[in-house]
């Protein structure tokens, strides 16, 4: 008994698939004020039962929802210390989401998201501390100046192409430090607004409730952030900058079919300009202070670190790659400088081994293993050969299994009844009484799919000039030349082709 | 420099001297074309015969015509007389249909609704690019929709049914399964479950534009081309209707077991209307405003409905089970351009074909008509194929067909015009192409530019002419010769009878005769019998069950099933003309074999090589003897032509008395010595077994016979495509034109005919 060796192949699917039945109603709820369902759930036949099946195309939801939740419920038990890191990182995923809006949606490379905050966070202190301004005004005021903030900083970004536009953005962030640092008001501080009212009371301050608070604050904060990213994206905005993405490059071309790509980037910027100067706002009365640290370069840095370990462009990036940062640099404070080297080397190893950061491992693994299974399969297969395994799971027609087998078959056969007497019986007369060995492997030939079957073209109408040309086989699909030979007698074109296919069939 | 590209047609296509025909062009890249009337002589630019020869003719056409980009509408759908948009429904509806969709992945299709896809504004049932059911409504800004869970399946009944309330915006879309053993592609064993019901608050409320209603499309407009349909539905719909209401679970249940609502606002019974000699392309209304739909590029009625059970297997006996109609989004019988003139030949025109020749810059097309005299003038008519022309129109056999090459055992030889219908595939298919959902093409009009009835024109497949550009090389001997014809054609005479025959001594069929209709057959049947006399010179006549659209002849229609040659098979039940009530197929099938009429029938096709014909003993009989004046004992007859360098060769047809040839008719010749890639037809094949080729088959030949008829009647028939491609060789003076004078020397004399004397055997040899 010989043992075939068989190829594992196929993927069994692990996901969780509901069966439905046809007969009874199912309402499908909306989320309010929308047209989107909750959950984008499809039905589909299993191929192999042809049963009904019900799954979960979009499962984002699920993960997002997973992750949120198990913050929420796990945050009240950790310790007090943690529990401000957890507040932290999630003002720092609010900052990341908004600033992933602007590069990623707007693709607008702008380093002054820090410096928004900063001056939005201060101009909100400041109305407080100096103006008495209560603080539920603040998230008013922060965003008001965010906005204003955010649209002379936008001004530029249509001038300046992205380098020079991130250089200009990091100097005025810079100019913002120095100018609060100088600020002769605030000299003795060091620049600082100190006593910044909050919504936490005084007396909870860096207690456990103010801590809880605070974080319940973060959350909601974070929240918010989210939802500006998705009602960015996937409103009419978002989806013009989409279609636009693909010319990037050449926003003139974007604008002649009708896109109105600048403004539309624009607007993108200015809103998150102003969702930045309500995270401000917020970060001044979560620390009940705000000082020049905010427009410093190292935070700046650790912030785009979190991005660049995240995945640039996601929502999931920016908030999975401020995790891993805040936890490395407020959570394992204990471990002094060396935390920020680990940072780096983990922002470096991200760099070199994942295309898209951390959230974009899974599809490039999936690449990895497609590619890495068409190699394979371009290893062994052999033109005109039988199906393999991993193809066979994919032909749906079984029949054409068959097809494949029998054709290498007959083409094994053929291909020693080739000889140069069979090649010149046809030269001498290609529409004649033909040999048994010439009509079978003319048949062959003639039998053939119709996907780039040979044809000949008459070049000039009425004129005996040929060239031959192959049938794309799709309907209205022109045929392609196959080469620049001509011929002067059809006799002769009918021999090219034979001669086309004869190669054919000695290659495979 | 821009391209010029002229596309045009004519209507009638079968014309006659003293009345109007209208030409119809379509140009781009040209403002202004030079135009003349021309009389086309010979096709085919083939060295061995006189070459491509056109005459100009003096007539009123003017010289210059402007002309411009005119747009074909592709696809069959039906649109609602609705002038007094009733259909706009501000109420609660109910939309439904029976559906068994051909093709439901790919492209968003409507199945009927009232929508505008410019506007987005109405609602429709249809099915999204996902393959599943879907209805949705539009205000202009936002388009909503609910869509049904399960993904339909090709070819299965469904019946598809939603409904909606604007007041509360909930929409109900329900798929109910009614497969049973007889009605679908696949059966209940395949585990499937077809049904859906998915309940939606839809946002928002739908407006209404000027769109019509639809079945089987949407409205849509741009400036540049106006009013067109588009979001085509391939697939059959059977009794769709609408309700004012929106119908609970039961009522909807009910419709689904046969019941219809008592309601409704329209209800198009698609079985309705139908006669013993078929149905129209009017939807009937039975509802209370009889709102008809008019089909417009004829989708296909007398189709199986989603209730076919199978015993009744045509509408004519049971009506009920026959609500299906197909629908195509690549059908096309009618272009419905806007002529861009109307010329009346003189009615002293001499009969002929003519075209009319349009040219612009390098481009040049000639629209081609054959034109019979006002009224008989000469002793010798030829009926023109046009039923032929119209079924192998457009083809497309060798862009799409895999076995073609191995059927003409030739690699296609392809011309430019070739390649430019191809890309556009805007003028239509022909009834031997596929509908792009796999059914086959069993409509076909010369109201559409016709790429292969042009002169000059070589059918891809095999590179020599086929049809008319075929036949123009009789036309030309007959010229040669010098005698006097007139030109009639299939249409004259499944419209008169036997009154287009009788005015002629001869009637001479042309090279491919296939498609008849039963007028056809009875008027030639009844010439014969009063003393007619006919030259059949064609392959594989008489052969195809067709008529004419009684509503418009410009239109033929045949569905191909059970044996022959056939393109495509129709499906189960599916084989009865709708424009008829006939059904369809073969006539050999249906007790009139060809050799009945002629003596001969289709037995083998083959396009590698052609050979000459050598006589038989009954050749060198007295009674017939006269036909081979001039003809050498062993002489072959016709070893050259243009069509394979033979005139017995493309498709043969032979002597049978087991299919009803005349039992006197005399074997004059035969052809030898085919090839293999002649094979005996399949409807000879009754038990497959190997060597049924040209080198092992003794049916695989052509034949030529005689036989006389009552008063002084008589049929002279040569078996072969390619036998008039034969005429123009060596200069028009070869054998194949001997045995042509001689019988028409005879048939055109009046009396009896020569040799009719001689009744006796033996002794009457030589």
């Amino acid at each position: 008994m010989t043992q075939i060796r068989y190829h594992k192949v196929g993927r069994r699917s692990w996901e969780w698939r509901l069966k439905p039945t046809g007969v009874e109603e199912r309402n499908r709820a909306r989320l309010p004020g929308s047209k989107r369902h909750w959950l984008k759930w499809r039905d589909v036949h299993n191929p192999k039962t042809l049963k009904r099946e019900r799954i979960l195309v979009d499962k984002k939801p699920l993960w997002w929802t997973l992750g949120l939740s198990a913050l929420v419920a796990v945050t009240p038990f950790l310790p007090n210390s943690m529990i401000s890191v957890v507040s932290i990182f999630c003002i720092y995923a609010a900052i990341n989401v908004l600033w992933t809006l602007i590069v990623g949606t707007a693709g607008i490379f702008s380093l002054a998201t820090l410096a928004i905050v900063g001056a939005a966070g201060y101009v909100a202190a400041a109305a407080n501390v100096y103006l008495g301004v209560p603080w539920p005004f603040m998230l008013l005021i922060g965003p008001l100046a965010g906005l204003i903030f955010g649209a002379i900083l936008a001004a530029p970004s249509t001038r300046l192409d992205g380098l020079y536009y991130a250089l200009l953005t990091m100097g005025v962030a810079e100019i913002c430090r120095v100018f609060v640092t100088q600020l002769r008001a605030l000299t003795q501080s060091g620049g600082a607004i100190t006593n910044v009212d909050s919504f936490i009371p005084k007396d909870w301050f860096l207690q456990r409730p103010g801590l809880l608070l605070g974080f319940a604050g973060a959350f909601l904060l974070l929240l918010g952030a989210l939802l500006v990213w998705r009602l960015v994206n996937s409103e009419r905005l978002g989806m013009l900058l989409r279609v636009a993405k693909t010319s990037r490059e050449d926003e003139a071309f974007a604008e002649a079919i009708g896109i109105d790509f600048r403004r539309a980037r624009l607007m993108v910027f200015v809103i998150s300009s102003a969702a930045l100067g309500v995270v401000g706002a917020f970060y001044a009365m979560y620390f009940r202070s705000i000082s020049p640290q905010i427009f410093s370069l190292d935070q700046l840095l650790l912030l785009f670190a979190m991005m660049v370990i995240g995945g640039l462009g996601r929502a999931e990036g920016a908030v999975l790659g401020a995790a891993v940062v805040t936890l490395i640099d407020k959570g394992l404070i204990e471990l002094g400088p060396p935390r920020i080297i680990l940072v780096a080397v983990i922002m470096i190893v991200v760099t070199i081994f994942a295309r898209e950061g951390l959230t974009g491992i899974r599809e490039q693994f999936r690449d990895f293993r497609k590619r890495k299974s068409g190699e394979r399969r371009a290893l062994r297969t052999e033109k005109g050969g039988e199906a393999m395994p991993e193809e066979a799971t994919e032909i749906h027609d079984k029949q054409e299994l068959y097809y494949r087998r029998f054709n290498k078959r007959l083409r094994d056969r053929l291909k020693k009844l080739i000889s140069p007497e069979l090649i010149e019986e046809h030269r001498l007369d290609p529409l004649g009484h033909h040999s048994d060995a010439l009509a079978r492997v003319l048949n062959h030939f003639r039998r053939a799919e119709m996907a780039d079957k040979y044809v000949i073209h008459r070049m000039v109408p009425s004129e005996e000039r040929f060239r031959v040309m192959a049938v794309s086989g799709q309907r209205g699909m022109p045929p392609r030349v196959v080469d620049d030979r001509e011929y002067t007698e059809i006799r002769e074109a009918y021999h090219a082709v034979f001669l086309l296919r004869v190669n054919d069939l000695l290659e495979s | 420099m821009t391209d010029i590209r002229l596309f045009g047609y004519c209507d009638p296509f079968s014309a006659q001297a003293g009345k109007p025909i209208n030409f119809m062009i379509s140009a781009e890249g040209t403002s202004e074309v030079s135009a003349e009337i021309v009389r086309l002589v010979h096709g085919d630019f083939n060295p061995d015969g006189p070459g491509f020869i056109e005459e100009s003719i003096v007539s009123d056409v003017p010289a210059k015509l402007p002309v411009k980009r005119q747009y074909t509408q592709n696809g069959s759908f039906a649109r609602v007389d609705d002038a007094q948009n009733l259909l706009a429904l501000a109420s609660p509806l109910t939309i439904y249909a029976f559906i068994w969709p051909s093709m439901p992945q790919g492209v968003r299709q409507t199945i009927m609704g009232r929508w505008s896809v410019d506007k987005s504004m109405g609602y429709a049932l249809g099915i999204n690019p996902e393959g599943k059911l879907e209805f949705w409504i539009g205000d202009g800004k936002t388009v909503d929709q609910v869509t049904a869970d399960a993904p339909l399946i090709p070819k299965v009944w469904v019946l598809a049914c939603a409904t909606y309330d604007p007041k509360s915006g909930k929409a109900h879309l329900r798929q109910i399964d009614v497969q049973n053993s007889w009605n679908s592609h696949i059966g209940p064993v395949s585990p499937y479950d077809h049904n859906s019901h998915v309940s939606e608050k839809l946002r928002p409320v739908p407006k209404h534009s000027d769109a019509d209603f639809i079945i089987a499309g949407s409205h849509e407009e741009n400036p540049e081309r106006g009013r067109f349909v588009s979001m085509l539905y391939n697939g059959k719909i059977d009794r769709p209707g609408i309700v004012g209401r929106a119908l609970d679970g039961e009522e909807i249940d009910a419709i689904s077991s046969g019941n219809q609502p008592d309601d409704p606002i329209a209800f198009w019974d698609t079985t309705a209307g139908f006669s013993d000699t078929g149905i129209g392309s009017t939807f009937e209304d039975t509802g209370p405003y009889g709102l008809n739909a008019h089909g417009v590029n004829r989708p296909v009625r007398a189709m199986t409905g989603w209730n076919w059970k199978g015993r009744d297997d045509s509408f004519r006996l049971n009506p009920s089970q026959y609500g299906g109609v197909a629908f195509h989004d690549d059908a096309l019988t009618d272009c419905a351009w806007e002529p861009n003139i109307s010329w009346t030949p003189p009615a002293n025109l001499r009969s002929g074909v003519y075209a009319l020749k349009i040219t612009s810059g390098d481009a040049v097309d000639r629209i081609p008509v054959i034109i019979r005299p006002d009224k008989p003038r000469a002793k010798v008519a030829v009926q023109m194929s046009t039923f032929t022309y119209l079924a192998y129109a457009n083809e497309h056999l060798s862009f799409d067909a895999q076995i073609a090459q191995a059927i003409v055992a030739h690699t296609p030889v392809i011309s430019g015009d070739d390649l430019e219908y191809n890309k556009l595939q805007e003028f239509g298919l022909s009834t031997y192409d596929h509908h792009s959902d796999g059914a086959g093409v069993c409509f076909s009009s010369w109201k559409r530019p016709i790429v292969n009835i042009r002169p000059g024109y070589r059918m891809a497949g095999m590179n020599f002419p086929w049809a008319l550009p075929a036949d123009l090389s009789l036309l030309w001997w007959l010229e040669h010769a010098g005698y006097d014809y007139d030109l009639i054609t299939d249409h004259d005479l499944d419209r008169e009878g036997t009154a287009a025959l009788s005015p002629y001594k001869t009637i001479i069929n042309v090279t491919h005769p296939e498609y008849y209709s039963e007028t056809m057959l009875d008027a030639t049947e009844e010439y014969l019998t009063q003393g007619g006399r006919v030259m059949y010179l064609g392959g594989n006549g008489y052969y195809w069950v067709t008529a004419t659209c009684p509503d418009d002849p410009a239109c033929i229609e045949v569905r191909k099933l059970d044996a022959g040659s056939r393109a495509w098979q129709a499906e189960a039940g599916e084989g009865y003309l709708a424009s008829s009530g006939e059904r369809s197929g073969l006539w050999r099938s249906r007790g009139r074999p060809p050799q009945k009429l002629v003596g001969l029938g289709f037995t083998t096709e083959g396009m590698d090589r052609a050979e000459p014909f050598e006589r038989m003993p009954d050749s060198f009989h007295k009674r017939v003897a006269w036909i081979f004046k001039g003809v050498g004992d062993e002489e072959l007859i016709g070893d050259f032509g243009l069509a394979l360098g033979g005139a017995a060769g493309v498709e043969l047809d032979r002597y049978d008395l087991a299919l009803g040839t005349p039992p006197h008719t005399l074997l004059l010749a035969a052809s030898i010595n085919h090839t293999d890639n002649y094979p005996l037809v399949s409807e000879e094949v009754t038990y497959a077994f190997p060597g049924r080729g040209g080198s092992q088959d003794p049916q695989v030949r052509g034949d030529m016979i005689y036989f006389s008829t009552a008063n002084n009647g008589a049929v002279f028939a040569a078996g072969s495509i390619a036998w008039s491609q034969a005429l123009p060789c060596k200069g028009g003076e070869n054998n194949v034109g001997t045995v042509m004078h001689n019988v028409l020397d005879a048939f055109t004399s009046n009396g009896a005919l020569p040799g009719s004397q001689y009744t006796g055997d033996e002794k009457l040899w030589r």
